[in-house]
């Protein structure tokens, strides 16, 4: 293909592909962790706390040790820990998991933006990407094709998940847990247990996702950077019904919501920037209006779950 | 897998067991022994002890005092997982399956070690195996939510056997079953400890299935055991007089015969009612039927066929899907106007987690019917707290409620009262139709005794009754007229007079056949 | 389910199978030996909070006795730290009621950041449409317009509950995410102010329907309309049937079924008032503040109106307690900044421990009352 550098609605097309994929991934990390906490029986709002939480450890580590893959662990850390912080309050007898979620919200943003605010000016290093456009000229395709292994990671994780959830032992409990607490419980497993860690897998992959964030895409570090992904990624996995593979699909189809505003940009339509933002949010709620039914439970729905009754 | 090696199903024996919560002595140096291959009934009521005893067998109690003997030797059983280890198994009264996964998943996730990767195909060949030397088989691949009650009840027991639990306790098997899969069932538990595969301990309140099915009999009483007999030697009048310490007149007939003929017109009408249940099948299908003021209609059937839906479209907590009901030949919506016009008092089942509100005062609870009148509110709009007090002392008296005050939580009363909360509440105004669901479960003889007068004065005073209830007795008792219902539709219909019970009883198995699952 | 009659243990509360309600979430309402009980245990959380956070200060090489102090003082020190204490727990008491108010109907709403929004482009816009009238009237109508917008947009998503058993939370939160981004296409286009170049805002209302601040104070009249709308309320909500019904209702669902309570009728009012109360928050930043709709109707009142709602334990006449301390808490940022160079998320920090300590409290409740004996 000769590379042109104006590619007109091409170029749109190819912008809204490009940004799918790269937007998709920390939907993509951030729902899959969610799903294994849903799956779990609990369910945790604070992921946007997580996730911010996660993009500024991610990003100060990669600045002060040079490895942005070391920031992306400690993110992926990070999230852990404040994932471990919701599951213990929660077990405590009486307390609701979606208030905590919210608490939790507040306090991981708040602290992220009070630690964070020597990292807003610089600038560190960046996750790489891997370059699968390379085989084209056009710099428009080749930015597209940049893609980060994060993406493939990913990929790779909700292929996996999706197996193990009914073929390993640990996926087997899982459910269970969030099934029928009781019958877990009757057969001598401890359900607290089990859905701490399920809590603390799923912050560990929304501090990755908020990694991915701050040191690939957008790539740097600022109190506006996240914009409502964490709590997105909770619609997302309803969308989803709770299954893995279908939380990728659903992210890269919000994730192609996401880009189409700034790629019409790019053929000079300026007004209604911000309606095109709305976008993610408004499929959403229109996908949780068509998917709720005030009689039955959501199918699909983990039963322990405190939001889907 | 079932042990191969130990030729004879366990004998257990418990030795003077004792167990005591706080004041209550639950058990009283409790002597049973439990011989192997043996079918042995526990019987009592209520609060005898047959549960704790159990429970204490199982490991979820542990006793203050005694000894329990496993094939002759003695064993701690702190925990379940003791008793499971001794071989000892207990298959509930609310099934402890995971709904929403699949009868071989269900299997699989009482073992003690499952691989981290599971090996579906060679799970499926073992289970099929397993099953095919049991007497009831069911397709592993099927989703438990689209089990029928009595399909569950076998799985149930099958995850007991496939888990190599040879002495098996049986809470109150039968509760959601038809007398046809009841029969079914204990018939295939007797044949297995005949074959001396099993030893079973049969908790039920059901002397038909006593004398039917189990070869000796416990009795608790208070904690203790009242008695212990060959089901060979017994009879129904016997055990009764064992249990209740009294010959067992029945309350039947002359309490509660009709005072007066019932008014010509229908008071409360069904009309083709059809409803959806929760999993999103038809549970009630085109349910007719009419109450006149002074009579008391009594609705007869197993738990699961569509009463529990019926009652919550009377009590306005479900939509109908077709259908209509009427009130003195007025469409009746459930609003809180035409409630207060017709007179109408609703007793559900559970009451404590359908009419009431535990963190709110029992006062509070007391005034859901009254509180936007006088003397509660002024004009309709101002709420009287002040007023409150008053009234809900008044009921309190009246009605023997137990609480430490009237503006204790709901929630710190102990099951009865509750009950004679809601019941005061209920029965408190001028009712002119009366729905009861179960309304004696759980209750003690005393409690129920009161409860049924109450029903039977509603009655006399010209009220119409509708009762559902899953005790046959219960039923055959107190209605004028009797009718069934099975598979979500009123099937038979009689008179008390002409009310035979086997006849009622054969009715209550049809139509399941055309329920779809 | 066929066990004997039995109250479900604590424990299994928030499981309940035949009704799940938010309840306990509103944890002792109205009892004295309750309210004594959760009074305390709110003190107490804040308590734990605020040693932590004294920790956390301390990690950071701040003098914690010392920061505390500051704290006091900027919140309740001076007469005009006070004034900036009252003026940041003004909106507290409205946004709080967007929570408060839908949680007695057992509805967990954390809409109040969006419904300010759609209170201060209501306002905006009514405000520019009555531009010849007199000032009073103008004024109030521009509240009642932003009230009106902000009580639609919850009671939209009361709707969607009702009808459709739509989660209210996350529903709640999107709308939020939608408002803003309504806001801000509004603002940098459709009621946009070319003349302002500093930042993007929309036109500004007339002077004359702007509300000025209480004589010898420099707090506008918004605390007073905040003040009387929570009496207003708390009378609404404990001294009427109405408010008897949303009790009924908020503790257990199909008990309201059986007393023959409209359902619908009473989610849909009690949304709308609290979406109305937060719009009018938003119509009083606009009234009383800023004068023109602008981002800066975005800094996080909804979020910690949600914290007053809970730490108030859903009572509301506690909110004008929880509003001031949280108010100060906000008010004293700036000191700490420069005093201690402090970043102003401190602050947030702080208010998310007093939250989560707040939720980890209820696990005691119930504790002072005597215990039922084993069945």
């Amino acid at each position: 293909m000769s590379g042109t550098f104006d590619l007109g609605w091409w170029g749109v097309a190819l912008a809204i592909v490009a940004g799918a994929i790269r937007v998709s991934t920390p939907y993509l990390l951030v729902s899959l962790g969610e799903t294994l906490t849903e799956k779990s029986g609990r369910v945790n709002l604070g992921l946007e706390g997580t996730l911010v939480m996660g993009a500024m450890t991610g990003f100060a580590t990669s600045y002060l040790t040079g490895s942005p893959w070391l920031g992306m662990l400690a993110a992926g850390v990070a999230g852990a820990a404040l994932g471990l912080l919701h599951a213990a309050i929660c077990n405590l007898p009486r307390v609701n998991d979606v208030a905590v979620g919210i608490a939790l919200f507040l306090f991981g943003i708040g602290l992220a933006f009070y630690l964070g605010k020597p990292f807003i000016e610089p600038r560190g290093p960046m996750l790489p990407g891997l370059p699968l456009g390379s085989w084209s000229d056009n710099p428009a395709i080749r930015s597209a094709f940049d893609i980060s292994p994060m993406f493939f990671i990913g990929l790779a994780l909700a292929i996996a998940l999706q197996w193990g959830l009914k073929n390993t032992r640990w996926g087997l409990v899982l459910r269970m847990a969030g099934e029928s607490a009781d019958a877990a419980r009757a057969i001598g497993l401890s359900v607290d247990r089990i859905r701490t860690l399920a809590t603390i897998a799923g912050g560990f992959l929304s501090g990755l996702g908020g990694g991915f964030l701050s040191l690939y895409y957008p790539g740097n570090w600022n109190e506006g950077l996240s914009s409502g992904q964490g709590l997105m990624a909770i619609a997302l996995v309803i969308f989803a019904r709770w299954s893995p593979m279908r939380c990728f699909y659903a992210s890269l189809l919000f994730g192609g919501a996401s880009a189409i505003g700034p790629a019409v940009q790019t053929v000079g339509i300026t007004e209604g920037y911000y309606l095109f933002y709305a976008a993610p949010y408004v499929l959403t709620l229109g996908l949780l209006i068509y998917s709720s039914s005030p009689s039955r439970t959501l199918a699909g729905a983990p039963s322990e779950l405190s939001i889907s009754r | 897998m079932m042990d191969q090696h130990t030729p004879a199903p366990p004998e257990v024996a418990v030795v003077d067991l004792c167990k005591s919560f706080g004041n209550l002595r639950a058990l009283d140096r409790v002597s049973v022994e439990f011989r192997s291959g043996r079918m042995h009934a526990l019987l009592g009521e209520n609060g005898a002890g047959k549960s704790t005893l159990v429970k204490c067998l199982m490991g979820y109690y542990r006793a203050d005092a005694g000894q329990i003997l496993v094939r002759r030797r003695q064993r701690p059983i702190l925990h379940p997982r003791d008793a499971h280890a001794l071989g000892l198994g207990m298959v509930y009264q609310h099934f402890t399956l995971v709904p929403q996964m699949t009868v071989a998943e269900n299997f699989l996730l009482g073992r003690e070690r499952l691989p981290a990767v599971i090996d579906w195909a060679a799970e499926h060949a073992a289970l099929g195996a397993f099953m095919a030397r049991m007497p009831f088989q069911l397709e592993p691949r099927r989703l438990v939510a689209t089990l029928a009650a009595g399909e569950k009840q076998k799985l149930e027991i099958l995850k007991q056997l496939y888990l190599g639990r040879r002495f098996l306790v049986l809470d109150e098997p039968t509760s959601v079953l038809t007398p046809a899969e009841a029969d079914e069932v204990l018939g295939q538990m007797r044949r297995l400890t005949e074959a001396g595969q099993l030893t079973v301990v049969l908790i039920t309140h059901k002397f038909r299935e006593v004398m039917q099915f189990a070869q000796d009999v416990t009795i608790l009483r208070a904690g203790k055991v009242a008695a212990h007999t060959d089901v060979a030697g017994a009879s129904e009048s016997g055990l009764a007089a064992m249990m209740f310490g009294q010959s067992l007149a029945p309350e039947k007939s002359g309490s509660s015969a009709r005072t007066a003929p019932p008014d010509a017109g229908p008071y409360l009408e069904l009309d083709g009612l059809n409803a959806i249940g929760d999993r999103g099948t038809r549970v009630v299908v085109d349910a007719s039927l009419t109450v006149r003021s002074g009579e008391i209609v009594g609705i007869a059937g197993v738990s699961g066929n569509g009463q529990k839906e019926l009652v919550e479209i009377l009590a306005g907590q479900r939509n109908p899907q077709r259908g209509a009901v009427r009130i003195a030949g007025r469409p009746f919506g459930g609003t809180r106007r035409e409630l207060e016009r017709y007179g109408v008092s609703l007793l559900t089942e559970e009451p404590f987690a359908n009419a009431a509100v535990r963190s709110m005062s029992v006062m509070e609870n007391l005034a859901f019917r009254q509180f936007d009148r006088p003397p509660l509110a002024a004009g309709g709009f101002i709420f009287r707290r002040r007023a409150l007090r008053p009234f809900a002392q008044a009921l309190i008296e009246r009605y023997g409620i137990r609480a430490g005050s009237p503006s204790a939580r709901l929630e710190t009363l102990s099951g009865g009262n509750i009950q004679r909360t809601v019941l005061a509440r209920e029965l408190s105004r001028e009712v002119r139709l009366l729905i009861m669901q179960n309304p004696c479960f759980g209750l003690d003889v005393a409690a129920a005794a009161e409860i049924r007068r109450q029903i039977v004065r509603a009655r006399n005073g010209g009220a119409a009754v509708l009762l559902i209830s899953e005790d046959l007795d219960e039923i055959l008792e107190l209605s004028d007229r009797v009718l069934v219902m099975a598979g979500g539709r009123i099937t038979y219909e009689t008179e008390r007079s002409s009310a035979d019970r086997y006849e009622i009883g054969r009715h209550m198995t049809q139509g399941l056949a055309r329920l779809s699952a | 389910m066929r066990e004997p009659l039995a109250a479900p243990t604590a424990a299994s509360a928030p499981h309940s199978s035949s009704g799940v309600t938010y309840g306990w979430l509103l944890g002792a309402r109205h009892l004295p030996t309750d309210g004594l009980e959760s009074l305390l245990l709110s003190l107490a959380a804040i308590v734990v909070a605020a040693l932590l956070f004294g920790g956390f200060l301390a990690l950071q090489g701040h003098d914690p006795v010392a920061v505390y102090q500051t704290l006091y003082l900027g919140a309740f020190g001076t007469h005009f730290s006070l004034e900036n204490t009252l003026t940041q727990a003004a909106p507290l008491l409205l946004t709080a009621l967007c929570t408060l108010i839908p949680a007695r109907v057992g509805l967990l709403v954390i809409g109040g950041e969006g419904a300010v929004v759609l209170g201060g482009l209501g306002a905006v816009i009514a405000g520019a449409a009555l531009g010849g009238a007199p000032g009073p009237i103008g004024t109030v109508l521009t509240l009642a317009a932003g009230a009106l917008a902000g009580g639609l947009w919850i009671a939209s998503a009361g709707a969607l509950k009702h009808l459709r058993g739509v989660n209210e939370t996350i529903s709640t939160l999107l709308l939020n995410y939608i408002a803003i981004a309504l806001l801000n296409h509004l603002v940098s286009g459709p009621i946009r102010d070319f003349s302002q170049t500093l930042k993007a805002q929309s036109w500004s209302i007339p002077d004359a329907f702007m509300i000025g601040n209480i004589p010898g104070w420099s707090v506008h009249w918004g605390l007073v309309i905040g003040l009387v709308v929570c009496s207003l309320l708390h009378l609404l909500l404990r001294h009427t049937t109405l408010g008897f019904s949303m009790d009924i209702l908020g503790g257990n669902r199909r008990a309201a079924q059986m007393a023959g309570l409209p359902i619908g009728r009473l989610i849909l009012l009690a949304c709308f008032l609290g979406g109305a109360a937060a719009g009018l928050a938003g119509a009083i930043e606009i009234v009383a503040v800023h004068g023109a709709a602008s981002e800066s109707l975005v800094v996080g009142l909804g979020y910690t109106g949600i914290l007053v709602a809970f730490l108030a334990r859903q009572n509301a006449l506690a909110v004008i307690l929880v509003a001031l301390l949280l108010g100060g808490i906000s008010a004293s940022g700036g000191l700490l900044q420069r005093r201690f160079d402090i970043p102003h998320a401190a602050t947030t920090v702080l208010q998310g421990l007093i939250f989560l300590c707040v939720l980890a409290s209820s696990a005691f409740a119930g504790r002072m009352l005597p215990r039922r004996s084993a069945a």
